[in-house]
């Protein structure tokens, strides 16, 4: 990953330092705007309490025997290097998880991606009707997913409407506990819920791809198709990689649906290392497996981050 | 960072000014291809409006009727009844406060700490700011799935706050989205108001109050929608943290509903639809509302950093 | 509620891990021991349904009557997935009450190792007063650890199977007799009503892989057909044999003939009409009073006659947690709400069954008057339960993967899967 620039900074104004020895000495050791670091402190003492330190204990908890104990019980935790990697790794369902996980990436991500493209360039050009399709785009994203969940699982239960609408076509065992269709549902599902988002991501890009190219493109004979191929997709690359980048993480942190839609089943067809995750650590008393897949997971994120960063981000 | 690079790519500068749909160039559009166009969209609204149709449908019906002709209203077949079998399960009014808590306090914090450090960002100098941003991009990057456990033990322990609206609100407290657009809108103004004030001997918050603010009104409204919908929606983190029914916010209590007490309902489908139905009200109100201030452009400044 | 919105900058974290781990540590040190004898107030929960809320303040108000400095605070326990994912949290957070009058036998064990429980052999009277009141039936609860009891076996709910006598005379079964004693009895019922349309299915268990499922389908059949076997025995998983694999082979025929479905049912299945029969416990006797039902005992390969049959417990028992500070005060609220007395009223609100061998002659004007609990008065002194080991839901999980992939979704061979899953449970009986 390259190291992070600092934005363009407003040219300090050589004003102010002119009083005394002592405001100089100050400003050079804290800046110019101190307070500025004072105004920041509560952020900083927040990811410190809410992020630093957690992900610190985290990987502490993987490499030790940890356990959830009574505050002045008397135990202990021994370091046990790698022992609940290997204990979590030699278990069937996890490696399982992994893979619906990727099941569900390989559905999502390119579909997210080409649906809120095309949607964001369709909706850039129309003029009526803009606010209503603007909103109805974006009310699955802002709407909890609980809430919406509770629909689908009607919607696609074994005598729901979509079963009720496809007659002898319907699917058997029906959708939900279908144990080849359960995960792809769930990738629909997310990807119709997210959706708004990232179309909103793509209409802000939209604006930025600089009106004469569609113009020259036209006079040089493009239809249509072409300029979208030669001018949009190219010039909204960065906004591309972000909606990769973050339908990505979104689908490594992937708990909620698969826990109320299906379970995680049929019989671990839908199971995520997230919902694994809660139910190892929470449910069956093992935080210290449960660290160990998080740990596994999250390297994995930032590893598929960095290959899209690099093979998608390019050449800037 | 990739972040970054985005910024850099496509500066925000100018783009509402350009957000008007491109007229001129329709000329080159012929008209098969806008009623493609006005097709895929179509298709498109309907299948994002149809499940939220459904739901209050279902939140109706007295016996659930799940065939075709259930999705039009049976005026023999209507009725308030499952908001009433809903609410004697789970209190939808302490339900709704309790995400009303959690949801103010984090708005609150979002929008006193967070415009602190955004302004911080874009317009003091000190030492240190180029690492706050970063940590700021990073915040936007790395997943919760490893901080849950750890975070549960630092919350419930060694925080004490189990059960306690401070304890679901702390992680959430400062939404960094917020904070990247704000630090976005306060580089957007004009440098040289906050110098001549300063000449004035303004101090820095009165600046921030009376100068800065007023001027970025527009971002506070996004950065409260955008923050708003995290905490209003969030399962996970309420869902391990409250284990009191009464402290439980209602996208907690409306999912332990819908898996454990929903089947043993008359009408399953018609109770889980209208629980589904307070949970998304609010916030779908909230969005219509202020959807004027939700421009595009404004989220996309801010996400690109 | 989705877009990443966590980091961290590990520069910054170092300092704050050390504090985290820091602080944690300074959680664990010098266990603090209030003695055994402390008298005061003190907090209790109970379960969550009616009718035990009802008993629960009956036996509070009579308590606090006769002991007002001594008063006892009562809540239902807070809502969740599961009541023991609730305790275990306030395990971890020093919050726990006093007693919870519902913890599950199968998680003692894990709140046990987490240093939750009070060991209550400890008491002077402790393991006289467990064993007066339980007899040979106590001792299954005992740890496995250190042979002490950490629970007070409290009430059962010996588990049996019913049947809709409506959908059974539609199906053409003779519903006073309907022969549902052994697996080829059964089966032929089951397949009548689904042929006959009678019901979808003949019978629901919940087929989800959550670990305590296992209690609705195999345990029940298993404990009957083994004459008492529970699921581990002297740290060996008991049920990679011959029984084992006629239950599995059992479910198996039922969902691969279509008589049970893999798909979970949204609502009753048995007061839906949905299925013809289910595995339930004496509460089902006041839920289903809209169902015509008959009751017999769970079928075994060669039908087991019903007073000689034993069956799942489905136990909730009393743990007392260590973070009380009255543990004397906590004891005898324990002795007492478990008296001759509050188990008579204890029965008489709930139709659960107090464990007490005598149950049937100690209570006897009770069963004349409620015949329909009779049956399950007498299985109540054959109840067996999931032996409570530090690692007995993980095990439990192990086994319900096993069962839900090979039996439930017709995988692998049924003798093999249950092979597969004996073999992971005697490693993890011999881990800590």
């Amino acid at each position: 990953m390259t190291a992070v620039t600092t934005p363009a900074a407003p040219t300090p104004v050589e004003q102010i330092d002119r009083r005394n020895p002592n405001d100089r000495l100050r400003h050079r050791i804290l800046g110019r705007n101190p307070l500025g670091l004072l105004f920041s402190a509560p952020y900083l003492v927040f990811v410190v309490a809410v992020f630093a330190s957690p992900v610190i204990y985290a990987v502490w908890i993987a490499f030790h025997d940890f356990f959830f104990a009574a505050p002045g019980a008397d135990v202990s935790y021994p370091f046990v290097g790698f022992a609940n990697f290997v204990y979590a790794f030699s278990n069937a369902q996890v490696i399982q998880s992994f893979g619906n996980v990727g099941v569900f990436l390989l559905i999502n991500v390119p579909l997210t991606v080409v649906l809120s493209l095309l949607l964001a360039a369709a909706l850039n050009r129309v003029i009526h009707l803009r606010v209503f399709l603007r909103i109805s785009f974006y009310v699955p994203y802002i709407t909890a997913s609980v809430a919406l969940v509770g629909v689908w699982l009607f919607l696609f239960g074994g005598d729901g409407l979509v079963n009720n609408l496809l007659g002898p076509l319907a699917p058997n065992p029906s959708w939900l506990v279908n144990q080849s269709l359960a995960m792809p549902v769930i990738a629909v599902y997310v990807t119709w819920k997210q959706l708004g988002f990232y179309i909103l991501l793509y209409l802000a890009a939209l604006q930025n791809v600089p009106r004469e190219l569609y113009e020259q493109a036209s006079t040089d004979g493009a239809g249509a198709v072409r300029q979208f191929w030669s001018v949009t997709v190219p010039g909204v690359r960065p906004a591309t990689l972000l909606v990769l980048l973050v339908s990505t993480v979104t689908g490594a942190n992937l708990f909620t649906e698969p826990y109320l839609l299906t379970g995680g089943g049929p019989n671990g067809a839908s199971n995520t290392p997230v919902y694994l995750m809660y139910q190892l650590g929470v449910e069956q008393g093992l935080p210290d497996v449960a660290s160990a897949i998080g740990i596994v997971l999250v390297i994995g994120v930032l590893i598929i981050a960095w290959l899209q960063n690099r093979f998608a981000g390019g050449r800037d | 960072m990739t972040i970054q690079q985005a910024q850099e790519a496509a500066p925000a500068e100018g783009a509402r000014t350009t957000s008007r749909p491109a007229g001129r160039r329709s000329k080159g559009w012929t008209r098969t291809q806008s009623v493609l166009r006005g097709v895929v969209l179509g298709i498109g609204a309907v299948a994002f409006l149809f499940p939220f149709y459904y739901m209050v449908i279902g939140s109706l019906q007295k016996k659930p009727n799940q065939t075709l002709s259930g999705l039009i209203p049976d005026p023999s077949n209507l009725t308030l009844d499952n908001f009433g079998a809903v609410n004697s399960r789970i209190s939808l009014l302490s339900g709704l406060l309790n995400s009303g808590l959690f949801t103010g306090g984090v708005l609150l914090c979002t929008l006193v700490f967070g415009v602190l450090v955004g302004y911080a960002l874009a317009v003091l100098e000190w030492r240190g700011r180029g690492v706050t941003f970063a940590i700021v991009l990073l915040v936007q990057v790395i997943p919760f799935q490893l901080l849950q456990i750890p975070l549960y033990v630092l919350v419930a322990r060694n925080y004490g706050l189990a059960d306690n609206v401070l304890g679901m609100i702390l992680p959430f407290a400062i939404n960094s989205t917020a904070v990247i657009l704000f630090r976005q809108y306060f580089l957007q103004v004009p440098r040289e108001l906050f110098e001549a004030a300063r000449i004035d001997g303004a101090r820095e918050l009165r600046l921030l109050w009376s100068v800065a603010i007023p001027l970025v009104r527009p971002a506070l409204v996004t950065g409260v929608l955008l923050t708003f919908i995290g905490p209003w929606n969030e399962f996970l983190w309420p869902f391990l943290i409250t284990k009191q029914a009464d402290r439980q916010p209602l996208a907690v209590s409306l999912a332990n509903y819908i898996t454990s007490v929903a089947s043993s309902t008359a009408n399953p489908f018609g109770a889980v639809t209208a629980g589904a139905l307070v949970l998304a009200v609010p916030v779908v109100v909230l969005f219509i509302v202020f959807q004027r201030y939700f421009v595009s452009s404004d989220l996309g400044s801010g996400v690109k950093g | 509620m989705h877009h990443p919105r966590r980091a961290r900058s590990i520069g910054a974290a170092v300092v704050a891990a050390a504090l985290a781990v820091g602080l944690s540590a300074c959680g664990q040190g010098g266990a603090a021991n209030p003695s055994l004898t402390s008298k005061g107030p003190i907090t209790i929960w109970y379960s969550n349904n009616e009718q035990e809320v009802a008993w629960g303040k009956q036996m509070v108000a009579a308590w606090n009557r006769d002991h007002p400095d001594e008063k006892v605070t009562a809540q239902e326990i807070p809502a969740g997935r599961t009541s023991e994912s609730v305790i275990s949290a306030a395990i971890t957070a020093g919050n726990a009450p006093c007693l919870v009058l519902n913890t599950a036998p199968f998680a003692a064990g894990q709140f046990e190792k987490q240093g939750g429980l009070v060991d209550l052999s400890k008491f002077p009277d402790g393991n006289s007063y467990i064993e007066g009141r339980s007899g040979d039936l106590a001792k299954q609860y005992r740890s496995s650890v250190d042979g002490d009891y950490y629970q007070l076996p409290w009430k059962s709910n010996p588990v049996v199977i019913f049947y809709n006598k409506k959908v059974f005379a539609k199906a053409g079964i003779d519903t006073k007799d309907p022969g549902l004693g052994t697996y080829a009895g059964f089966l032929a019922a089951a397949r009548k009503v689904v042929k006959t349309g009678a019901a979808k299915v003949a019978i629901q268990p919940a087929p989800t892989s959550e670990f305590f499922q296992m209690d609705t389908d195999f345990y029940p059949l298993y404990v009957a057909a083994s004459g008492g076997t529970p699921l581990v025995q002297d740290g060996k998983a008991t049920f990679n044999d011959k029984t084992g694999d006629e239950v599995a082979n059992f479910w198996r025929t039922l969902y691969r003939e279509g008589l049970s479905s893999p798909e979970q049912y949204q609502g009753d299945a048995f007061a839906d009409g949905y299925a013809a029969m289910a595995i339930v416990g004496p509460w089902a006797v006041s839920y289903y009073k809209d169902v015509d039902w008959g009751a017999v005992t769970v079928p075994t390969p060669n039908g087991t006659p019903a007073d000689e049959i034993h069956t799942f417990s489905d136990a909730k028992n009393i743990g007392m947690y260590t973070a009380c500070q009255h543990k004397g005060t906590a004891w005898d609220v324990l002795k007492f709400a478990t008296s001759e007395d509050q188990d008579a009223k204890f029965l008489d609100t709930t139709g659960q069954m107090p464990i007490r061998p005598d149950l049937a002659s100690t209570y006897r004007d009770y069963f004349a008057k409620h015949p329909q609990y009779e049956l399950f008065g007498s299985l109540a002194t054959r109840t067996v339960e999931v032996p409570a080991g530090p690692n007995t839901v993980q095990e439990m999980q192990t086994f319900r993967n096993a069962w839900t992939s090979s039996v439930i979704f017709g995988g692998k061979d049924p003798a093999q899967a249950l092979d597969d899953a004996a073999a992971t449970i005697d490693t993890l009986e011999q881990q800590p």
